[in-house]
């Protein structure tokens, strides 16, 4: 098992900056996930740290071993492809000890290792099968065999299952999950989807157009986002925005636009004073807009209109009209709410973010 | 000009003829596909129609017994096939083949059935003015069968002589054929720019007119003006130590007529298989590659346990074909030792064959002949099949 520590990075394609000083240390046994839109970089980063593309400047390191110039077999890594390139004419056998086979292991040495990959990944009964014959799911754990027959130092792993239905997706996560309990090694996870990012991670790191953009524990990066484009990106649903100014008002400190003037309590915003008067935006949540009339903040209740109400089951989703701004809300079941009524909420002001509007940064704690 | 219109009018009434005669056999086909599962008096009604076709033949004076009854056994053969093999089946993509297959049967079936029937008789020169007269031919069981084996197709080289020679000349041609084809597309595959201009030039001599493309590499090997020799006379006249490892101008065409039969084949068959392999070279997904780097392959361990492989599927038809190609390629060889006169040193059995049946006269001898060179032909194609059906079957 092995650190690995990005220093620096640039990858430039021709003249296309696709990386940017990305620079990122990944601690022993780690989980990490790296998460973003398609095209911010994420995969080229995962190529660069198998080998597979090279660095235009900046190093690389694996246990604290330059790895520039190290081929991929020489760098002790394991990948699992988005389309798993299990090899069409080999065997599941043959596939999982095709690396072993070319390192010349001893015979019984690659029957033990497949062995233990196919038990911890029950697929002992499909060793004979090819992969043509296998559903998406057993090639997804072929895949991951294959890399865990190498007994690699890092485990790379690129958008995994992007590929997969959603049931066999969920079912996969919980695999991925358990497997690393059970390996405990070092894991570089890639994936658009922040759902798996969240779920997995034991630290997420963000990027957007080949800048890493936050990179924090789950939880870090859904409660404090460092800036707009985490919020939005972090969290289902999205995030509701709202642009406007900061304003002092009798002794507080208010959000303003043009649909809302929002109350801002001192302990959530403590630099109002600082921006007073500038544009900033302000981020919160749907869960964190409260409805229930028992806990809304009544002396600065907010009104709006219910637009359309879209029931998932445990809960619904309530989109309000405030003025021009729609605002999502998330509520129990079966609410008391219906369409076109009148709504009152106040917000969880334990859980605002504010960035500045120009720097899209975060600047409340 | 007014040759050329009349020329012209010439070709415009011989496309509406074959236009007439294809909307004829499709409206006939029609006729009876269309009706497949309809009530049988449409059957009656197309056999009474038939019929009078026929008479209607007789009173022209074409009338016979057999045409007649082979007309019959037609329309029962067609009624039963459009009610039966159609049945709930769309039946315009029949239609739309059968020209095509008709035109077939015309062009292979016949020549192929009257072969066989030549093959039993005896078609030589001296009966052949009384088959003419009297469209008898004295009948010879499998005479000539026998004397496929014993009795030399050519002046000299015997049946065996010209297997064997077949054999080396066709796995030689194959397999510089693929080898070539293979370095040429792993290395045009790795040519990012002008990629193109490269492919178009790689398949020029391909799409060439063999003749055109034989003859001028013909000239080539002439023994004076050839560009073969000259380079080695040019190269001895820079480094006349290469006299001393043997190396001298050469007669090509007369003293080595296989040799060089070989080199232009192979330079001849490259292209076909280049395009082939690059072609299937891309259809190999990279991620497969990228899997192997991780793994741990290197160049060649790629190409063998990677490339190799997943080429196998689109190079093992191509390899058949090319098999059947070259163990029928008369072109060649005729083109360049084929001459009057020439060698019988470079001969293979198609090309021995051919000068049996058209310069030594013996043509029923040449039909059994050429019977045999099926009978090899038909077991090498079903073999190959067979092994890679085979190989399939036992993957899965």
């Amino acid at each position: 098992m092995a650190s690995v520590n990005f220093k620096n990075i640039v990858k430039k394609y021709n003249d296309n900056l696709i990386l940017d000083n990305v620079n990122l240390e990944i601690k022993d046994h780690e989980f990490v996930v790296v998460v973003g839109p398609s095209g911010c970089g994420k995969t080229t980063l995962l190529r660069l740290l198998a080998g597979l593309e090279e660095i235009t400047s900046g190093d690389i390191e694996i246990d604290n071993i330059k790895v520039n110039d190290l081929p991929p077999s020489k760098r002790e890594i394991a990948m699992v492809f988005q389309d798993y390139a299990l090899y069409p004419h080999m065997t599941v056998r043959e596939n999982m000890s095709f690396a072993l086979k070319l390192k010349r292991f001893p015979k019984e040495e690659i029957e033990k290792r497949v062995k233990e990959a196919a038990t911890i990944l029950q697929l002992e009964k499909l060793l004979n099968r090819m992969p043509r014959q296998l559903s998406g799911g057993q090639r997804q754990r072929v895949a991951i065999g294959r890399a865990i027959v190498r007994k690699p130092k890092v485990f790379l792993f690129d958008e995994p299952l992007s590929n997969l239905d959603a049931k066999l997706r969920e079912e996969m996560r919980i695999e991925i999950a358990k497997l690393y309990q059970n390996l405990n090694s070092t894991i570089v996870y890639v994936t658009h989807d922040q759902v798996e990012a969240m779920t997995l991670a034991g630290r997420i790191v963000v990027m957007n157009k080949g800048i890493v953009q936050q990179n924090g524990t789950p939880l870090d990066v859904y409660r404090k986002p460092q800036n707009a484009f985490v919020a939005g990106f972090i969290g289902s649903p999205t995030m509701n925005f709202l642009k406007g100014k900061i304003k002092f008002e009798g002794d507080f400190f208010y959000f303003e636009n043009n649909d809302a003037k929002i109350f801002l309590p001192m302990f959530s915003f403590p630099e109002a004073e600082k921006y007073s008067g500038k544009e900033v935006i302000l981020g919160i949540r749907p869960d964190d807009i409260v409805l229930d009339s028992a806990k809304i903040d009544h002396a600065h209740k907010l009104s709006a209109v219910v637009e359309v109400i879209e029931l998932l089951g445990h809960r619904e989703n309530i989109y309000l009209k405030m003025g021009e701004q729609r605002i999502l809300a998330v509520g129990e079941a079966f609410g008391d709410l219906s369409p076109n009524a009148k709504a009152e909420f106040s917000l969880n002001y334990k859980n605002i973010h504010i960035f500045d509007a120009i720097t899209e940064k975060r600047i409340n704690p | 000009m007014s040759s050329v219109i009349s020329s012209l009018a010439e070709i415009i009434s011989f496309i509406i003829l074959i236009a007439a005669a294809v909307a004829a056999i499709e409206l006939y086909l029609w006729s009876h596909f269309k009706y497949h599962n309809k009530k049988l008096i449409l059957y009656s009604l197309g056999i009474f129609f038939s019929i009078a076709f026929a008479f209607v033949f007789k009173l022209s004076g074409f009338f016979s017994v057999k045409v007649f009854s082979l007309f019959l056994i037609w329309e029962l053969f067609l009624i039963y096939a459009s009610k039966n093999l159609l049945k709930g089946k769309k039946y315009l993509p029949y239609l739309l083949a059968a020209p095509a297959f008709l035109g077939l049967a015309a062009l292979l079936m016949y020549p192929f059935i009257f072969q066989v029937y030549l093959s039993f008789h005896d078609l030589k020169l001296t009966t052949i003015m009384k088959w003419k007269e009297t469209g008898e031919l004295p009948f010879a069981g499998i005479k000539q069968y026998i004397a496929v084996f014993t009795v030399p197709p050519l002046a000299e080289t015997g049946f065996f002589k010209l297997l064997w020679r077949t054999l080396a000349w066709t796995f030689v041609n194959v397999f510089f054929h693929v080898l070539g084809g293979f370095i040429l597309a792993l290395m045009l595959s790795e040519v990012k720019a002008f990629k193109g201009i490269y492919r178009t030039l790689l398949v020029v001599p391909w799409a060439m007119p063999q003749v055109v493309a034989v003859l001028a590499m013909r000239g080539e090997f002439h023994s004076q003006y050839g560009f073969v020799n000259v380079m080695i006379k040019k190269a001895l006249a820079i480094f006349p130590w290469l006299a001393s490892l043997g190396i001298t101008p050469v007669n090509w065409l007369s003293d080595y007529p296989l040799l060089t039969c070989v080199i232009i084949n192979i330079w001849l068959g490259i292209p076909f298989m280049t395009v082939i392999i690059l072609g299937g070279l891309q259809s190999i997904s990279k991620s497969y590659y990228d899997a192997a780097s991780i793994d741990g392959a290197g160049y060649f361990q790629k190409l063998y346990y990677i490339t190799m492989p997943l080429i196998k599927p689109v190079l093992m038809p191509a390899v058949t074909l090319g098999t059947v190609w070259t163990f029928n390629n008369i072109n060649v060889i005729y083109l360049v030792t084929g001459q009057a006169g020439g060698t019988e040193q470079a001969d293979i059995l198609v090309s021995a064959l051919y000068k049996a049946a058209f310069t030594y006269n013996r043509y029923s001898y040449s039909a059994a002949f050429a019977m045999v060179i099926f009978a090899i032909l038909f077991s090498i194609s079903v073999s190959y099949s067979k092994f890679f059906a085979e190989k399939k079957e036992g993957k899965t």
